[in-house]
């Protein structure tokens, strides 16, 4: 154990401690350690060290066909599973030249912003958890477990979905469930209203986030964050805008960004609101997908020996936590030859030991929630 | 306490003994009553209780298996417990590591003796009561870093040392507030100050002028605070230390200190009440005239029930806000805390001096801004459930 | 620090803390939404599931044509199929189909490759075994022959049920032609 001593003053010394947060931690957000050097209270350096989830599924790429792959890119980040399904699709389908049917896209695009309103749940609540706040994250999940319900009569399971599929979607959504989604959201408007009052306006967590942990413009665009993270720092970047896929284009939405409403711009607090706000346009956006919903098949015709043409492309998608990019190599065979995934936690760790430095351990926490990481896209 | 055990002596029991021996015995056997029969169920209860209200507030149910709507599940929880391995870490001070439970237990304990049940219920009437309980509640810090220190890791070290710097920064605006009671008591005995209040709330403390209807609310945010409490409990953050001062412990160990824990709460609530609610003062209604058991049971029922709702404003407060930093924590102590109610004191003492007429002109006023607040409070509930527009469900058990 | 801002931080975080304790409050008169399963529900769970759901994997032997269009596609080669010749009627027949219930990643891609709907998720999601080998489900508990779907509509009373049970749930599955369950169930 390092211990270095240092002078704080004339005659007066202090120990630095290097102690480990995690990797069996109640609050870094899956198994994630990070390796604090501290005098107590005061931490001086911040490295993460990652790694401990890492299940190899780059690698298990090259050994399963193309549509057999699917649902290993569900496990990529299981709280956001429709969106790595949708990048590798998207990739696999321009490799092919596929054209997905209209009513598949209508599909994509409410399963997905389904599942943002789900990711953003489990975010904002773990949140104000590790803050403190222990009602707000029952509240959270508890309205989570109504998507759930709809995610389960959409395509039968609850977290790692396996509905995007390559030329379209797996299972079409009938209008029993329609209506019940339209119903789900009448009820979610309002307790995002009550979530806001009970913990977004309370003096106490916004003292714990005002200021903390504040990323620069600069900052955020050499280090590279994407998502909310980016957004929170005041730079309206959203790839359903600028690179858009898929039906986007034709939907009305807003694209929020920190506006530095209770201290500085970038700050935790505005990190922390891009979601909120983000909640609220997926309602908007659910509401006009399903009324503008057309008929017609889900799924193109595709073959079940998926053999794209030999090459390789990059598909990228507006995920919960960022930009997620799939590189994939088609070696013409059925199997991929390389995929590469692109992940915003990954990039969001080079980030912590930069901003770390001279903040409290009680804001590590703060800072490592407010980035919204999440073990199983960095370590992959 | 004592006159009784003179007239059991001058009656002719225990004879052959000195009177000391008496007295000892007769308390160790009181401690012993009071312990088994009173507090460990109540701080049992009081975590069945808090599960139970926490669970109904995050739209759950809590612990209702174990027993009649659950109201066993301390008793299991207590016998898991005590079967679980006795683990000290080797690298630990064996004999701090053990004795830091109990030294914290023994903290909130002591101060049961003072503790006004009703006027005839209490055990010893001491003329300084409450500053022997603002003593007493003391012993919890040394308890507390005897428990950071002895575990021997770091984690557990920052917790403790945190928890010091809150419990005894905490000390002075909660002292603060009990003077201002004090002089307005004229007493520092527990039942000289609950006989200078009367039992219509118009009489109580709380409402007498503004300045102790701020008192009040500085009292329980510092006695929160004091108790480790959220939004004050740095120490045993969960997200933060993993569990502060407590993480090396496990078994009947760590439950001790949570059994001191939920026990303050109820200590907190009780010397709330004697400061600012009347106490055990009851209505002097015709069916207690010549009925002192009927008059103690009411006395003790009154006083129970006011002192457990500030029991459930704990539960509720902890369900409802998040955690303060430590850093902001101390900032509020030092400079919001200590100067208002170095305030409320002076502003306390300036109300005494004015006429008798302005200061009953003055607490039906400020009574009748407790129930205006009350009222507000209960129309903005009605608003969150229409807002919400849920499905209702009134009953406490399901 | 000013005045103003002094009184407004104590009045900003009194009104908060009211608004909070407000909410948390008005739950008390809510519904928990806890199913206190398995116990106190009226209904099986297991009833109230989607026929979509995507449980624990059973075969209908009956109707597997032994295609091997399951084992094929499953991405993680749980299912082990074994067929072989019997020497005496020269029909080829299953000598055993297992499925690794705990390799299994409840993906679905066997039961939309199988022609007749025999391999299906269930409703069942209850899998805990007290020892390793109950992980492992045997469907063929003696060799059985393989199905040969009829031409023209199965016609044997036993097995009409059965394909329709397999059709109507590979009905589920989008097609290209526009299939997939758009009908109001």
């Amino acid at each position: 154990m390092n211990e270095t001593v240092q002078e704080q003053g004339p005659g007066f010394f202090a120990e630095e401690m290097t102690i480990s947060v995690g990797p069996q931690h109640p609050s870094t957000h899956g198994v994630l350690r990070f390796v604090v050097k501290t005098d107590g209270e005061v931490i001086n350096e911040a490295i993460p060290d990652v790694g401990y989830l890492h299940r190899s599924i780059e690698k298990i790429g090259e050994k399963v066909t193309w549509h057999g792959y699917v649902p290993y890119t569900d496990r990529a980040d299981y709280l956001a599973a429709m969106f790595a399904n949708q990048a590798f699709c998207l990739a696999a389908e321009k490799l092919a030249g596929t054209e997905v049917t209209r009513r598949g896209e209508f599909c994509r695009v409410i399963a997905c912003e389904l599942n943002r309103i789900a990711s953003h749940l489990i975010s904002v609540g773990t949140f104000g958890q590790d803050i403190g706040a222990m009602t707000p994250f029952v509240h959270a999940l508890r309205e989570r477990e109504t998507i759930n319900n709809l995610m389960e009569e959409i395509c039968g399971a609850r977290l790692t979905y396996n509905y995007i599929r390559i030329g379209g979607v797996g299972y079409d959504i009938v209008p029993g469930t329609c209506s019940r989604i339209v119903e789900f959201l009448d009820h979610f408007e309002p307790i995002v209203d009550e979530f806001n009052r009970l913990l977004s306006g309370n003096k106490i967590f916004i003292e714990r986030l005002a200021g903390v942990a504040v990323v620069s413009k600069e900052d955020a665009l050499s280090y590279n964050l994407v998502g909310p993270n980016l957004r929170g720092s005041g730079i309206k970047w959203d790839i359903r805008r600028d690179i858009p896929y898929s039906i986007y284009p034709e939907l009305d939405f807003e694209v929020p960004v920190g506006t530095a409403q209770v201290g500085v711009l970038g700050d935790s607090f505005d990190r922390y609101w891009v979601r909120i706000c983000e909640l609220q346009e997926s309602c908007k956006i659910l509401r006009q997908c399903l009324k503008m919903m057309p008929k017609g098949p889900a799924i193109a015709k595709v073959p079940r020996k998926f053999r794209p043409p030999v090459g390789e492309r990059y598909a990228r998608v507006e995920a919960p936590r960022g930009d997620m990019g799939f590189y994939v190599v088609s070696d013409g065979s059925e199997y991929p030859y390389r995929v590469r995934i692109r992940t915003g936690s990954f990039t969001a760790m080079a980030i912590i030991d930069k901003l770390s430095k001279g903040i409290m351990v009680a804001d590590l926490i703060a800072l490592i929630g407010s980035l919204d990481v999440d073990a199983p896209e960095i370590d992959r | 306490m004592q006159s009784y055990i003179d007239e059991l002596i001058q009656q002719g029991y225990f004879t052959g003994a000195p009177k000391e021996v008496v007295y000892a015995a007769a308390m160790v056997l009181i401690a012993l009553v009071v312990l088994s029969v009173f507090v460990a169920p109540l701080a049992g209860v009081t975590s069945w209780l808090e599960r139970r209200v926490w669970a109904r507030m995050q739209s759950r149910v809590g612990p209702n298996r174990v027993g009649p709507q659950g109201i066993l599940q301390w008793v299991a929880d207590g016998i898991k417990n005590l079967l679980k391995e006795d683990l000290i870490p080797s690298a630990a001070d064996a004999k701090l590591f053990s004795l830091a439970p109990y030294v914290v237990f023994m903290g909130f304990l002591c101060t049961f003796v003072v503790i006004p049940f009703g006027s005839q219920l209490i055990v010893a009437d001491l003329n300084i009561g409450i500053l022997y309980i603002l003593a007493v509640t003391s012993l919890v810090v040394v308890g507390i870093l005897m428990a950071g220190w002895a575990s021997n890791n770091k984690w557990s070290l920052l917790g403790g040392m945190r928890s010091a710097a809150q419990i005894v920064s905490y000390e002075i605006p909660a002292g603060v507030a009990v003077l201002t009671i004090v002089f307005l008591a004229g007493t520092l005995s527990m039942q000289g100050i609950i006989e200078a209040q009367g039992w219509a709330p118009w009489d109580w403390f709380l409402f007498n002028n503004p300045f102790t209807f701020a008192t009040f609310f500085l009292y329980f945010t510092a006695a929160l605070a004091e108790g480790n409490r959220t939004p004050f409990d740095i120490p045993e953050a969960e997200s933060e230390l993993v569990a502060g001062y407590v993480t090396e412990y496990s078994g009947m160990r760590f439950l001790f200190f949570f059994f001191a824990e939920w026990g303050n709460l109820y200590v907190i609530g009780a010397v709330a009440t004697t400061l600012f609610l009347g106490g055990w003062q009851v209505a002097p209604l015709a069916i207690f005239e010549g009925n002192p058991v009927l008059l103690n049971v009411a006395q003790f029922i009154t006083f129970f029930l006011k002192a457990y709702f500030w029991v459930f404003v704990a539960m509720w407060v902890r369900a409802t806000l998040p955690r303060v930093r430590v850093d902001q924590l101390m900032a509020l102590c030092w400079k919001y805390m200590v100067p208002l109610s170095f305030l409320c004191l002076m502003g306390t003492i300036g109300f005494m001096f004015m006429p008798k007429d302005i200061q009953r002109i003055v607490s039906a006023a400020m009574f009748g801004l407790g129930v205006a607040l009350v009222i507000i409070f209960f129309m903005r509930v009605v608003f969150q459930i229409r807002h919400a527009k849920p499905e209702l469900y009134f009953k406490p058990h399901i | 620090m000013t005045v103003t801002s002094y009184v407004r931080d104590i009045t900003d975080t009194v009104k908060s803390v009211f608004e909070g304790m407000s909410i948390t409050f008005s739950h008390l008169a809510r519904r928990p939404m806890t199913i206190q399963y398995p116990d106190k529900i009226p209904v099986p769970i297991q009833e109230t599931l989607p026929l979509r759901y995507r449980g624990i994997l059973e075969v209908d032997m009956d109707i597997c044509t032994g295609c091997l269009a399951c084992e094929r596609d499953c991405p993680i080669t749980c299912i082990t199929i074994g067929i072989e010749m019997d020497k005496e009627t020269k029909q080829r027949q299953f000598t055993h189909f297992d499925i690794d219930v705990c390799k299994c990643m409840y993906c679905g891609l066997c039961s939309e490759a199988c022609p007749t709907g025999a391999i299906r998720h269930s409703q069942e999601f209850e899998g805990a075994s007290y020892n390793p080998a109950g992980l492992v489900r045997h469907f063929v508990p003696q060799p059985q022959p393989l199905y040969k779907p009829k031409k023209g509509g199965e016609t044997e009373p036993k097995l009409v049920a059965k394909v329709d049970i397999g059709l109507k749930y590979l009905d589920e599955f989008a097609t290209p032609d526009g299939g997939g369950g758009v009908e109001e169930k």
